[in-house]
């Protein structure tokens, strides 16, 4: 038989006929299975995705994602932000700013008495107060520059809006670094040639697989993991269920080092390592000691992958500057492990492949560059860098890292840059001296004192004269420290101006404050798993923008216009228009790499799923070839001893890492005879920093007497005769707040911890008022880290607590300001 | 219409009473062997080359392009036939590949590509149906003949080896190298695909000799005239001088420096300044006949020894360009919207030559940047930081 492919193909057409009746039988049964009590949409938040029911206008149920094997129990409190009664209902606008304008009584910021204007009024009001403070000063009185973590989706990125259309207008002060990582940012580059901290780790099931021993240092991946920068996943769950099978079964022993017992030890079932406050850099130094002194140390790998221990063992050995010889004895004095676990421990790491995993709360303290710095160290020292399930990490606890990579290109966002970098109104970049770029934690040592030079990083830094903030879906009056020094800051400021959905104190503290809408009142478009990149997530709006609430982009847009830049600003597309342009582009991105439908077939089923990646092993390239692929440090090689950073003559950061006493500390440090309690402000069980504080049926499942909880010790508690369940005044000399005790067995004798991000509730807006929530940086200390990054303190902070009698205030956190007629 | 499908219907489905069950089934079963043999003695039929280059638009357009390759015609006279690669083996996949073989069938009718023209207006929707099969299957029909565990990766070149191991660790998919392997690329590749074409596209044309360019992108350098032994890799942006040219080859010369802690490898364009040049082999990077060595001197804050280098190596003819600016201006607009996804991208001029790769390589995980962009990026970022700028 011969048929060729010609007359095949001619002849099959006539046939062909027939099979093309037939489709559509099947879908005559799907309209019918529509919900009769509404519509489901899918959304994404920080927290996860999920299916929402949308009923006469109304969310009325949220679901997890069917794709989410471990979601949070946060999407529990997703409602409550929706229809909080702290949302901000209308634009308005400080009473007696109203009255005065720039000129205003700065005093009274806080006093929380505002007057309603319509948005034509208020984006005016905005407009002219740019245009006054570019024409008046010059770019260097405007700062525009602090960014936060922003609802989700990748159209409607708030920071991204504020700063396009503020540049479209002019130049202003911008910041560097951020309040999670800054320490660690700054340093890691030098020592381990990157950040570390956002950048993807060795794959789980490679350190499951290899692994013997886990070290959880500072770390609690079980609470952190809860949320994500984009979509969260939580794939990284089943890999920590693994781990709990494998520590019960003894294949792998994970030790948690920490003060406190954590949520993810307690959930491991793992052994913990307790530890004094702010003293991990002893520890690791007295691990070194052990390490050297039993050549227990790979001096091969540090051969041929370091450079610099050489400079460094001698401040080991004692015969460096200080002749302190660091032996497990000095260390126990100050860390309170004893000498011979210290040496049990560092032996342990040795024996056998050891994975360390470091949270970020150690490099959030005064000299937080240093227990980092050590850790890589003692990495480097074990000589496992670059091994599958060996070596350190700074970033497991953090948006999945750790899961594989797919490797596919996410969605891109809103131009945050003028499409032409010089297409301003105000063309002026003169900053008259003062730096154009600061280091986030420092504005408000900017606002107070201006002019002032400080080391950061290598450079010096001019701090600049700022007379005008915009903020945008960022809240430093939760996440900046000492609120008293920021409520004397704030009176120096002429304007500030706070976009938000929510009432929060940052609003309050504001002078111009316009309403956005959720992130679940419009259409957006987001990755799903940050560094899994596990998919593509739809949006779709639930509901429509509550009260006179608008989206970013509306908001800009109507600034923008104000200055004829609307159409610059836009591109001439509207909402739904970004929205298809960002997934085409990741089309384009991913072709031939990963198949995705057309849009309209992925706004109809919600997502794109790009599965799982492959396996991969933090720094093993640099291990098998650590000439061309070497590492981004000066030299290409581990960094022990840095000359860039001895060359800087930085007193408080120096050549090599090294143990600083702090300006304060508990068990037995500087102030703690007065202030005998370290007070932790890690990140949030129940919110993602201040983000849910406001969701008032969620808030009440943690919240004590309508307080945010102080977790205690049961003795101090029992020492000043407080109950679990009572209100307690916790106080230092920087300030007081009220908060409800929890007693814990977790917290170890003189460490208690308060989350960050409870919201800040003054009685008033003097200085010194006691806060009537509980937020913690009304405690704590205002220090750069070090002059080198100059990055937050926060977990320095010591403070001390008693019961509380009398009548307490009422919490004034919640619930907006006192509209004036 | 309708009413047709109800009678047929209405027949189809009202039980036999003039036929016994037995007869029924047994009927049906030698009708189906009958069916299912002839069925797919004319599907092997179609699965055969002399079938698929039966009408024109294959024979002159993609088997004319496979005689030009390996696949055709080798020293081993193993070779693959259309099938080999365009059918999948397994049967499932094998009636689903010829399920969507209808759309041929309508474009064969209606002369969808019956012309040169047509075909090469339709190459790239063709190739990419056929790379988007290859990617879903992970490149099944290469990795039938080609088979990781099988390659001796000691006798590839040494460039081959750190690509094909890394493929190999992570069981890459061939294709998503390997397109045009068997046949031409898409003729509007360059200019409408991806990163790469956007580089290439700056490359000027017409080099002279005695002048300087720089490349577009990494580019293989190689030891001959004949492009035969890999001598290294040239990094994006690095510039070159043009010392012959030798119809597809030009000789050049690299002025760089390297480090002298290890082989040597890796090239530099100015002393103690990390903005890499390019890597050599270690066989040139430790041979006098490819380079000249000029002075040595340490670099205080690191406490490496440099030594001045002048490399001269052969490359292909072309991704040149006599202006480093339109390099820039690419990168800059690149950096400036790929980096401010998160956040605000810092300032060029914010950290030092030596501390922007930490600061680019901690960030890559968030961008989708090639790793030709990334390193022109890169270079850009450098060659722009506080060292060439006195702006902070």
């Amino acid at each position: 038989m011969s048929i060729s492919r010609r007359s095949f193909l001619k002849g099959i057409v006539a046939t062909s006929a027939a099979t093309l009746v037939g489709p559509g039988l099947l879908n005559v049964a799907k309209a019918a299975t529509a919900d009769s009590a509404g519509q489901w949409k899918v959304s994404g938040s920080h927290w996860g995705a999920f299916r929402a029911r949308v009923y006469a206008g109304k969310v009325q149920e949220i679901k997890p994602f069917e794709a989410d094997k471990y979601p949070t129990e946060m999407l529990n409190g997703i409602k409550g932000i929706i229809y909080s009664p702290s949302r901000i209902r209308y634009p308005m606008v400080r009473y007696d700013w109203y009255l005065k304008r720039h000129k205003s009584d700065t005093t009274l910021r806080g006093d929380n008495r505002f007057i309603r204007v319509t948005w034509d009024e208020a984006i005016d009001l905005f407009y002219q107060e740019l245009e006054r403070v570019q024409t008046q000063y010059g770019p260097w009185a405007l700062h525009a520059g602090q960014t936060g973590w922003r609802q989700t989706g990748q159209v409607h990125s708030c920071g991204n809006h504020m700063e396009r259309a503020i540049s479209m207008h002019g130049y202003s002060v911008k910041k560097v670094g951020d309040y999670s990582t800054g320490a660690g940012q700054t340093i890691m580059p030098y020592v381990l040639g990157t950040t570390e901290v956002y950048a993807q780790g060795t794959s789980w099931p490679l350190i499951l697989e290899n692994s013997k021993t886990i070290i959880l240092w500072a770390n609690d991946p079980v609470k952190n993991l809860q949320v994500g920068w984009n979509c969260e996943t939580h794939e990284s769950f089943a890999f920590l269920e693994q781990l709990k099978a494998k520590v019960a079964n003894k294949e792998i022993r994970v030790i948690s080092v920490d003060p406190v017992k954590t949520k993810t030890q307690n959930y491991l079932d793992c052994e913990h390592k307790y530890i004094n406050p702010q003293t991990d850099v002893p520890f690791m130094l007295a691990i070194a000691h052990t390490l050297y002194k039993e050549k227990l140390y790979d001096k091969k790998f540090l051969d041929t992958y370091a450079l610099g221990f050489e400079d460094f063992i001698p401040y080991v050995t004692g015969e460096g500057k200080d002749k302190v010889e660091k032996t497990p004895e000095w260390a126990e004095a100050i860390c309170g492990v004893k000498a011979d676990e210290i040496r049990d421990f560092a032996r342990l790491m040795a024996k056998h492949r050891t994975q360390m995993l470091f949270g970020w709360a150690i490099q959030r303290q005064q000299h937080g560059e240093q227990p980092y710095w050590m850790g890589a160290v003692v990495a480097a020292m074990l000589g496992q860098i670059g091994l599958p399930g060996g070596g350190i990490s700074y970033a497991h606890h953090y948006s999945s890292i750790g899961v594989p990579s797919t490797g596919a290109a996410g969605p891109g966002a809103f131009p945050r840059n003028p499409d032409k970098p010089d297409d301003r109104i105000h063309k002026n970049n003169d900053f008259k001296g003062y730096s154009s770029t600061i280091p986030v934690a420092r504005w408000v040592d900017a606002i107070i004192e201006p002019g002032k030079v400080i080391n950061a990083n290598g450079a010096k830094i001019t701090l600049p004269d700022i007379k005008m903030m915009v903020f945008s879906g960022c809240n430093p009056w939760h996440h900046h420290q000492d609120r008293n020094r920021m409520k004397q800051a704030f009176h120096k400021l002429e304007t500030v101006v706070a976009v938000d959905f929510t009432w929060t104190a940052t609003c309050r503290f504001s002078d111009i404050v316009l309403p956005a809408c959720t992130q679940w009142e419009r259409n957006d478009i987001d990755l799903y798993g940050s560094y899994s990149g596990r998919g593509i997530i739809a949006m779709q709006k639930l509901v429509d923008p509550l009260y006179q609430s608008k989206t970013d982009f509306e908001i800009f847009t109507m600034l923008a216009r104000r200055f004829g830049k609307e159409k610059e600003y836009t591109q001439g597309k509207g909402e739904m228009a970004w929205v298809k342009e960002l997934y085409d582009g990741c089309v384009a991105a991913n072709k031939g790499k990963f198949e995705m439908p057309d849009f309209a077939k992925f706004w109809q089923d919600g997502w794109v799923d790009f599965g799982t990646g492959p396996n991969w092993t933090r720094q093993a390239d640099f291990r098998k070839d650590p000439e061309i692929n070497a590492l981004g440090t000066p030299s290409g090689f581990i960094e022990i001893f840095s000359r860039k950073i001895d060359r800087y003559g930085y007193e408080d950061c120096q050549g090599h890492p090294m143990w600083f006493e702090k300006a304060e500390r508990s068990h037995g440090g500087p102030g703690s005879d007065k202030h005998p309690i370290w007070l932790q402000s890690c990140h949030p069980n129940k919110r993602l920093h201040s983000q849910m504080c406001d969701s008032e049926e969620f808030r009440a499942t943690y919240a004590v007497q309508g307080r945010e909880p102080i977790y205690i010790n049961a003795g101090d508690a029992k020492a000043r005769g407080i109950n679990d369940g009572d209100l307690v005044r916790v106080y230092n000399d920087r300030g007081q707040l009220l908060a409800g005790a929890v007693i814990s067995e977790n917290f170890p004798p003189g460490v208690a911890r308060i989350e960050e991000g409870a919201w800040y509730g003054p009685t008033d807006n003097t200085i010194g008022a006691i806060d009537t929530y509980g937020d913690p940086n009304t405690l704590t200390l205002d220090k750069g880290s070090s002059q080198l990054a100059q990055a937050t303190s926060a977990n320095t902070c010591i403070v001390n607590y008693e019961k509380f009698t009398g009548e307490a205030p009422a919490v004034t956190s919640f619930g907006g300001p006192k509209e004036m007629a | 219409m309708k009413q047709l499908i109800k009678k047929f219907w209405r027949t189809f489905s009202t039980p036999s009473v003039h036929l016994s069950f037995g007869l029924l089934t047994m009927g049906g079963f030698i009708a189906g062997i009958i069916f299912w043999g002839g069925f797919n003695t004319a599907l092997e039929v179609t699965n055969t080359e002399e079938f698929c280059i039966g009408c024109h638009e294959m024979s002159d357009n993609v088997y004319v392009e496979l005689q030009e390759t390996v696949h055709w015609q080798n020293r081993s006279g193993v070779r693959a036939t259309c099938p080999d690669c365009h059918v999948p083996h397994n049967w499932t996949d094998k009636m689903a590949r010829k399920m969507q073989a209808s759309k041929e069938v309508w474009g064969a009718i209606f002369g969808t590509i019956d012309t040169r023209e047509k075909f090469l207006a339709k190459r790239g929707e063709l190739a990419q149906h056929e790379w988007d099969r290859l990617t879903a299957n992970n490149s099944l029909e290469c990795k039938n003949c080609h088979n990781y565990d099988s390659m001796d990766f000691s006798i590839m070149s040494e460039r081959a080896q750190v690509q094909m191991k890394m493929a190999a660790e992570r069981d890459q998919s061939c294709i998503d190298c390997h397109k045009g392997i068997a046949h031409h690329l898409p003729e509007n590749m360059n200019s409408g695909e991806g990163m790469l074409g956007k580089l290439e596209e700056m490359a000027t044309s017409g080099y002279q000799t005695g002048q300087a360019y720089y490349s577009v992108r990494q580019l293989p350098l190689f030891e001959d005239q004949g492009l035969s032994t890999e001598a290294g890799q040239l990094n994006a942006a690095t510039k070159v001088k043009v010392l012959a040219i030798e119809g597809n080859a030009i000789q050049v010369e690299i002025d760089a420096w390297r480090k002298t802690k290890g082989f040597g490898r890796v090239l530099f364009e100015d002393f103690a300044m990390n903005i890499n040049d390019g890597y050599l082999t270690k066989e040139v990077a430790q041979s006098d006949q490819f380079m000249t060595q000029g002075e040595s001197k340490t670099d205080d804050l690191t406490g490496l020894p440099w030594q001045k280098v002048n490399v001269t190596l052969w490359m292909r003819n072309g991704s040149l360009t006599d202006s480093r600016d339109t390099l820039w201006t690419f990168a800059k607009s690149t950096y400036d919207s790929s980096c401010s996804v998160c956040h605000t991208q810092p300032a060029e001029a914010h950290f030092d030559t030596n501390t922007w790769p930490g600061m680019f390589n901690g960030m890559l995980s968030f961008v989708n940047l090639d790793g030709d962009t990334q390193a022109l990026v890169l270079k850009y970022l450098q060659k722009h930081s506080s060292d060439f700028s006195d702006a902070h």
